[in-house]
């Protein structure tokens, strides 16, 4: 966090409090994967993580204290790092090539439909996900299905 | 003198045929066939637009959703940092104001039981 307006009376440089966490949340790791490798394996981490997470927003609902929720969000991250080491287990070389697109695609994901049919084919046969998009039309196909569509016919490659 | 005046008169025999009628060429197809034509081309561009649309309301929608999908993830690790440091906060606190009597470390200045995110940016003082 560099320069805020309305702040200058405090530090600029100095934001890191170096503290270790309290004893029982001191063993809870964090997931340290960058943003393209999370948007990859969203819906698959909806469907391997999707009860946890639907637990831990239900009790951020009753009180947004971060003391609140640590429990539930202790289970969320550790779900999540579960799932991550399982995609690298099984499908790495889809996973790879699928967030290197988005990568270089402003994280779209209309631009990467090539890298991610294999990925998402990977994930069904190893973990008998399907991804589904809630709220999508049930009998019309879904977007990441499309045979000819409109959108994300030119992607970058470098 | 008597003599005949000469006066304008027609011409002998008969006036050729007055040509009033305009030989156009042919201009095209009639304006029937044009507004059927200019019908079907909006209908086509209006069609296409009309399904791009769908497609691009539906990548909206996908991109929502793997959003959503790591709402809870961002949200636990970003708890867990503000946790610990309004812990650190506290602890830093009670020991700054342990001479005080009466002093509640960690009290909300607001008048409610309900959890109020903090407007000012938590640091560490520099002489710490």
């Amino acid at each position: 966090m560099s320069y805020r307006p309305g702040y200058d009376h405090l530090p600029r440089d100095n934001w890191v409090d170096p503290t270790p966490p309290p004893a029982h949340i001191q063993d809870v790791p964090n997931v340290g994967a960058t943003s393209a490798i999370l948007t990859s394996a969203a819906f698959a981490l909806g469907a391997h993580c999707g009860e946890y997470n639907e637990d831990f927003m239900l009790c951020k609902r009753d009180s947004a204290n971060p003391a609140h929720c640590l429990k539930e969000g202790a289970r969320v991250t550790r779900c999540s790092i579960d799932l991550l080491t399982q995609l690298r287990a099984n499908c790495l070389k889809e996973l790879s090539s699928h967030w290197n697109c988005l990568e270089l695609n402003n994280h779209e994901f209309q631009y990467c439909r090539k890298q991610e049919r294999p990925l998402n084919q990977c994930i069904f046969s190893k973990f008998g996900y399907t991804k589904t998009i809630p709220g999508a039309a049930k009998n019309a196909t879904p977007v990441h299905e499309l045979k000819k569509p409109y959108f994300g016919n030119t992607p970058n490659t470098f | 003198m008597s003599s005949i005046p000469t006066q304008d008169i027609g011409a002998p025999g008969k006036y050729p045929a007055f040509r009033y009628q305009r030989y156009l060429p042919k201009r095209g197809p009639s304006g029937a066939a044009l507004f059927l034509g200019l019908l079907g081309v909006v209908s086509f561009g209006m069609y296409h637009h009309l399904e791009s649309k769908k497609e691009w309301r539906e990548l909206k929608r996908e991109k929502i959703w793997s959003r959503l999908h790591l709402v809870p993830l961002l949200q636990a690790e970003q708890d867990r940092d503000t946790y610990r440091r309004e812990e650190a906060m506290k602890a830093r606190e009670a020991e700054i104001m342990k001479d005080v009597p009466g002093w509640e470390v960690g009290k909300s200045v607001y008048n409610t039981d309900r959890y109020v995110p903090r407007t000012v940016p938590l640091y560490i003082p520099e002489d710490k």
